[in-house]
């Protein structure tokens, strides 16, 4: 039943929402749409829910589904990968200059990622879902999530450090 | 897999717990484990340093706050999807927001939070409230007229009343909870249909007003839904019937006196 923590809940989301939508679409407007859809999604859906099911977890699932189905569209109408405004990404104002570029570095890092592994990434890393928690909202198995942080993080630190990856059980 | 740590430190971590240490999600056993394993790795140990920097880096560029966005407003979300679901005109979609507010998120966002039908239902329970609620406001204060017919009439009152809305309605019996029937009136509903006032008062003087009148039949809602306000109640819809009861009294009270309603309706 929906009852007042529940739309507490949903409404204590909304920021984490946001911010994944962002990073997934880089742009605010289409991440502002993304969760707004996601919302009236959910809360058609409030009904259904099993109560003992985790809100957050929940939520992250619908909008990634929205965001796959969506993200589908665009390729199916252009015929190319959609293009994502990655590179044109505006940070706001972090304190120090330096820091800035290093951040912008590191955002456009994760852009370049390819879309399932930044998924994972943002998921684990900013949003703190277990990677249970994670298969389950990317619908993959739990191996699959471990495997694509895996890369993910290699791949970052590639780009930012420019080092040759190294597979870790070979270092001895 | 997991290839188990010997206990001077040597062995291989698994790369899958490496990333669960960095993302903090170990047992503390499990993480003392990895870290002592880590003071004698000093490759592995750089690698992950540089995933927890990584880690950082990212929360720390994600973290800026997002400028607020108006169309991110839950309730207003609630509210919108309502009035276009329901294709109400703009002063009833505003009243039930109103209601949603002066009843506080909790019940009425409740009800309003399921489907196509339930809203349906919340959308009729808030009307009824409201009627319940105004009805009683009007008449309870009345001192000589609260009613139109008495008490003495009681079957006459019970028929003409029952004619007029076309099903069977009649005034509980609430001696139980020290409530006695004063009498009873018509009441006009906002759709032109006819609806039931039956008033009672009790030693205090206090007056406590049921309110019925005929609902949709798919509608129905298991429990009473408690009203707030100024005075407390509870509203119901049972058999095509909706229910509301409306007192100055404690909410238990309420309660109590909608256990006996319910017990004494033809569809109960």
């Amino acid at each position: 039943m929906a009852g007042p923590s529940v739309m507490a809940g949903m409404e204590a989301c909304i920021p984490a929402l946001r911010r994944y939508a962002w990073a997934l679409l880089r742009d605010r407007q289409e991440a502002d749409d993304l969760v707004h859809d996601c919302l009236l999604r959910a809360l058609d859906r409030l009904h259904t829910r099993r109560t003992d099911a985790e809100l957050r977890p929940w939520l992250f699932t619908i909008m990634h589904n929205l965001f796959v189905s969506r993200t589908r569209r665009a390729r199916v109408r252009s015929g190319t990968e959609r293009l994502d405004g990655w590179h044109e990404a505006t940070l706001g104002h972090p304190p120090g200059q330096e820091d800035h570029l290093r951040w912008k570095d590191l955002v456009r890092a994760v852009g370049e990622l390819p879309e399932d592994q930044r998924a994972v990434l943002l998921l684990v890393s900013v949003e703190d879902l277990s990677y249970a928690e994670a298969a389950r909202v990317l619908d993959i198995p739990i191996g699959t999530v471990m495997s694509r942080l895996s890369r993910a993080r290699e791949r970052l630190r590639r780009i930012t450090e420019g080092e040759p990856a190294i597979p870790l059980r070979r270092v001895k | 897999m997991s290839a188990p740590i010997v206990p001077d430190g040597r062995g291989v971590i698994p790369e899958e717990e490496l990333h669960a240490f960095v993302d903090e999600q170990l047992a503390p056993e499990r993480r003392d484990a990895v870290a002592a394993w880590l003071a004698g790795e000093p490759t592995a140990a750089a690698r992950v340093r540089a995933w927890q920097a990584q880690r950082n880096a990212l929360r720390a560029a994600f973290a800026e706050p997002a400028p607020p966005a108006p169309s991110l407003d839950l309730m207003r979300i609630v509210e919108t999807r309502m009035r276009r679901r329901r294709r109400l005109p703009w002063a009833i979609g505003g009243v039930a927001a109103a209601m949603v507010l002066a009843l506080g998120l909790g019940g009425a966002a409740g009800w309003m939070l399921r489907g196509e039908p339930a809203n349906r239902q919340a959308m009729a329970l808030s009307l009824l409230e409201q009627e319940a609620f105004a009805t009683h406001a009007v008449y309870s204060v009345d001192k000589r007229h609260p009613i139109e017919v008495g008490a003495t009439e009681r079957d006459h009152l019970t028929q003409w009343l029952s004619n007029r809305l076309n099903r069977r309605v009649a005034p509980p019996d609430l001696g139980a909870a020290g409530w006695h029937l004063l009498g009873g009136r018509l009441l006009a509903t906002e759709r032109g249909g006819a609806a039931a006032l039956f008033m009672y008062d009790n030693q205090q003087g206090q007056r406590l007003s049921i309110v019925m009148r005929p609902m949709a039949p798919d509608l129905a809602t298991p429990e009473p839904q408690r009203m707030g306000g100024a005075v407390n109640g509870s509203a119901w819809i049972v058999g095509g019937v909706g229910y509301a009861v409306v007192a100055a009294a404690p909410q238990d009270e309420i309660t109590e006196v909608s256990k006996l309603v319910r017990q004494q309706s033809p569809a109960a």
